[in-house]
């Protein structure tokens, strides 16, 4: 007790060396853990996603592109293709396809242009306001919608940049309906809306004054030049229409949602023709090999961890050592005074073990603020992909 | 006493709860919701959701009607530009049904807007006739979707939708005989219409129709009086459509002009009286009566 | 009654010995010994507080040849037996006043913290005059604050012996005599001996016996 008295005066009257060591070791300490565990939970989480989503369908080329594209609305997205490709496989009765859209963002969020499907398939739930119903609405993931601070009855503005090098693309002003409950997943921190309104950022649908004349013929020509409205309201929804064949209309991927066991088979077996331009990918395998190489990845970091903590353990004990013989005239006072080896081994231990104790309990501390917030991380960290 | 006088008050209540609890089917116009309610039956219950007097075709919902529509557990759409809304509304694909989706070889064009925007060149609009519905085979082919898509829904037992698939389509064949009969004097002839809505109509029966705009039961003022006497010393015709039933003096003025006038409903909302078959038998049986 | 006879001691290496035929102190004397620097008067005051054994010779303390004694033995004897002052006061900066005092007897072998002790320091503090000064750390304290503080430390395990190497050297003459005064009263109320070493010539009078160090040992450095 005496010891234990003595050593936590000591480290109270040096509380700066104090919470530097405690500081320091407490992140030698949890920093390996919080790695491994936060490399374990984005595994999991981009497992679980894959799991979740049986078949994709998208362009031949990068199968990881497509399938991180497709689950995380990742910037390296594989080339589009058209909505034929998911009409195909409606008119196949085989599986449910739900196209996405993912070419265009706001600001950091990526804009998802997709069917109703996808919020029932992924089991999203409007947590405020209302699921957008007509062209121009938007809802906000639960995590975009913090970040931004916005809501219901507020605006977002496409990006004007794109990664189809589409011509005609400007800005779109979405009008926000509703905000979907946290999901843990990518999902929350995109903007959702329906795939039509993002062909309308693509240009490929627009709205414009109605100046119409007919012709000797019947036929009517609008003046060139109109001007385009880039914000779809109640006044002039009605004049927005979409031109061309829209099996024609480009879609980053097509989720697939097959009947059964038999149908997903059935259909992975018509794109597997190397010549076709297109392919199905399970995500489930695309993914479990990225996760097995985050594995090797692991083992490289548990052994840099091994060394890094090893040598940072080091240094704190030299520190501690050198901190105990800058404090030799106070222990040859207790020798004088009668203090035997004993009890300077006791007071020392009892420094260390306050120390250590400290030490674990901030780790300890650390290691449950990243586990409470893990999900929110893990979203994040798949996020700095994009 | 009082657990019988609730006991009986729960068996009064069952049914409503039923109907509570049936599946919901929306569709766009009434031949689609008639073709989901001879398939169906009771087993759903038809969302029709256009307030009267309002033409289907240009309905505009509000977003509470689009959010109702979104919870139907199947959407039945016309297709063929019918229903305009439904091109700019958000809706779930896997529930959806178009039921012109297999029709888009036998669609009959209308119209081309031609415009430009700036650098991007010019771009049409063709635009189609969408009363599919009007001509019994291309009905049949909607019944089928219909009933195509109660099965996928899992609404409707595949071979219960055969069996009340058969009689239906057994109809709708029954009306196209009969619409042969009727139309059979005026093969080849020009038949004129207050609307432009029987392109099907013509085409299934071998005529061709020359559609003025009025309005619907309205007296048409003297220069529409004017252009249809134009039109029919143009055509020759002998036969005119009416899409609603005109005002007294409407009808006497046709005649003066030698075209004798039948009422056709045009379906895309229920008729006032009968059913899809039964109104269109009356039609047809009215111009049969009007002969050559 | 302490003894010395024929002790002997020289630092491993050499340069430097000390040689003490014979000294006889008398229970409660005051002795102060002083000469020039280097002459072995701090290592006598360790031998005689047992924080080394000599070469040869015994030192006798009320009967026990300490210098016999086995390690512990001596440490235990050290911290219950002899109360130490030094000439930089050896205070502890993270400690209170108070615990500073009350150390020897945290550390010290085979001593408590008893509440009898706890008294004593309270008593200890008010005859020196710190009692306000308790709660407060060393570097707050002025010199002669500190010194009067390790003067309780010193006292506190109620010793036999007091050592006292250079304990006023650091003090102005008024603050030493004040210093002195307090000494020598505790040193007479708790009836212990009290060995000096020092500089300070001044001083010198007060004490019972001052001995010359080259007189003592007859051994030059």
């Amino acid at each position: 007790m005496n010891a234990l008295f003595l050593a936590f005066a000591y480290l109270r009257h040096n509380w700066a060396r104090a919470l530097i060591l405690v500081v320091a070791g407490a992140l030698i300490l949890s920093v390996p853990v919080v790695a491994r565990m936060l490399i374990g939970a984005t595994q999991d989480s981009l497992t679980a996603r894959a799991k979740a989503t049986p078949l994709i369908l998208g362009a031949r080329g990068s199968q990881l592109d497509l399938a991180m594209g497709a689950l995380y609305f990742t910037d390296d997205r594989a080339e589009p293709v058209t909505m034929q490709a998911a009409e195909d496989v409606w008119d196949s009765g085989l599986a449910v396809p739900i196209p996405l859209l993912t070419a265009f963002r706001t600001g950091e969020a990526p804009i998802v242009g997709t069917s109703l499907d996808y919020v029932e398939f992924r089991g999203l739930e409007i947590a405020q306001g209302r699921m957008f119903a007509v062209l121009g609405e938007a809802v906000l993931g639960a995590g975009i919608a913090a970040q931004l601070g916005l809501g219901p009855g507020d605006t977002v503005i496409s990006s004007p940049e794109n990664l189809f090098d589409l011509d005609g693309v400007y800005p779109l002003e979405l009008r926000i309906t509703g905000v979907l409950a946290p999901s843990g997943t990518p999902d929350d921190d995109a903007v959702l809306t329906d795939i039509k309104t993002t062909w309308v950022i693509a240009g490929i649908g627009h709205g414009h004054d109605d100046v119409v004349t007919p012709d000797a013929d019947g036929n009517v020509t609008a003046d060139a030049a109109l001007v385009q409205f880039n914000r779809i309201t109640p006044d002039n929804i009605d004049s927005f229409h979409f031109h061309g064949d829209p099996d024609d209309y480009p879609v980053s991927a097509v989720l697939l949602d097959p009947h059964d066991d038999r149908s997903a088979l059935i259909l992975r077996g018509r794109y597997l023709d190397p010549d076709s331009p297109t392919r199905i990918v399970r995500p489930d395998a695309v993914i479990g090999e990225l996760v097995e190489r985050i594995f090797r990845i692991r083992s490289l970091l548990d052994a840099v961890m091994v060394i890094v903590g090893a040598s940072a353990l080091a240094a704190m004990g030299l520190a501690l050592f050198l901190a105990w013989r800058l404090r030799a005239p106070e222990m040859q006072t207790a020798f004088r005074i009668g203090a035997g080896r004993l009890a300077i081994a006791r007071l020392a231990a009892a420094e260390i073990a306050l120390l250590l104790v400290a030490m674990l309990a901030l780790a300890a501390g650390i290691v449950l603020v990243v586990t409470s917030r893990g999900d929110g991380l893990v979203a994040w960290l798949l996020a700095l992909g994009r | 006493m009082i657990t019988r006088l609730l006991a009986a008050f729960l068996i009064l209540l069952a049914p409503l709860a039923r109907a509570q609890d049936r599946p919901v089917v929306a569709t766009v116009n009434y031949p689609l919701a008639y073709f989901t309610e001879r398939l169906a039956g009771d087993a759903v219950e038809v969302l029709f959701p256009v307030p009267d007097g309002v033409d289907p075709a240009f309905w505009r919902p509000g977003i509470a009607d689009i959010a109702t529509i979104q919870q139907a557990d199947l959407i039945v759409l016309n297709g063929a530009g019918y229903a305009a809304w439904t091109t700019r509304a958000s809706l779930p694909r896997s529930r959806l049904v178009d039921t012109s989706r297999g029709l888009q070889d036998r669609l009959i064009e209308t119209e081309t807007v031609t415009h430009s925007h700036g650098a991007d060149g010019a771009h049409s609009h063709a635009a189609v006739a969408s009363h599919v519905w009007l001509d019994p085979a291309l009905a049949m082919v909607q019944a089928d979707a219909v009933a195509g898509g109660l099965v996928r829904a899992g609404l409707l037992a595949e071979d219960s939708a055969g069996a009340a698939l058969d009689p239906l389509k057994a109809d709708l064949a029954a009306l196209d005989e009969a619409g042969r009969a009727a139309f059979a004097p005026h093969a080849g002839q020009v038949i004129l219409a207050s609307h432009p809505r029987y392109h099907y109509l013509a085409r299934a029966h071998g005529v061709e129709v020359s559609a003025l705009d009025w309005g619907a039961g309205e007296m048409p003022d003297d220069d529409q009086w004017r252009a249809l006497s134009a039109l029919v010393s143009d055509t020759g015709a002998t036969l005119f459509l009416w899409e609603a039933a005109p005002p007294p003096d409407a009808a006497a003025r046709l005649a003066e002009l030698g075209l004798t006038g039948v009422v056709y409903p045009s379906l895309g909302w229920a008729p006032e009286t009968g059913d899809f078959l039964s109104a269109q038998h009356d039609a047809l049986a009215a111009i049969a009566a009007a002969g050559g | 009654m302490i003894r010395l006879t024929d002790l002997r001691f020289a630092y491993p290496g050499g340069g430097f010995a000390l040689n003490v035929p014979d000294l006889a102190i008398a229970r409660g004397e005051r002795l102060a010994f002083h000469g020039p620097s280097g002459s072995g008067k701090t290592t006598l005051l360790h031998l005689l507080a047992g924080l080394m054994p000599p070469d040869a010779g015994r030192i006798e303390i009320d009967g026990t040849d300490i210098a016999a004694l086995p390690d512990r033995a001596r440490r235990a004897y050290r911290a219950a037996r002899i109360g130490f002052v030094f000439q930089n006061f050896a205070l502890l900066d993270h400690l209170s006043a108070r615990e500073n005092i009350l150390y020897p007897c945290r550390i010290g072998a085979g001593l408590r913290l008893t509440r009898a002790v706890r008294a004593r320091a309270q008593a200890l503090a008010e005859a020196c005059g710190i009692a306000d000064k308790l709660d407060r750390k060393p570097a707050s304290l002025s010199g002669g604050e500190q010194q009067r503080v390790a003067l309780c430390r010193a006292l506190v395990t109620g010793p036999g012996l007091v050592l006292a190497d250079e304990a006023t050297g650091n003090l102005d003459p008024a603050t030493r005599d004040l210093i002195l005064d307090l000494l020598f009263d505790r040193v007479r109320e708790a009836g212990a001996t009290l060995i000096t070493v020092t500089h300070d010539h001044a001083i010198l009078p007060r004490f019972d016996r001052a001995v010359d160090f080259a007189d003592l040992t007859g051994a030059a450095p």
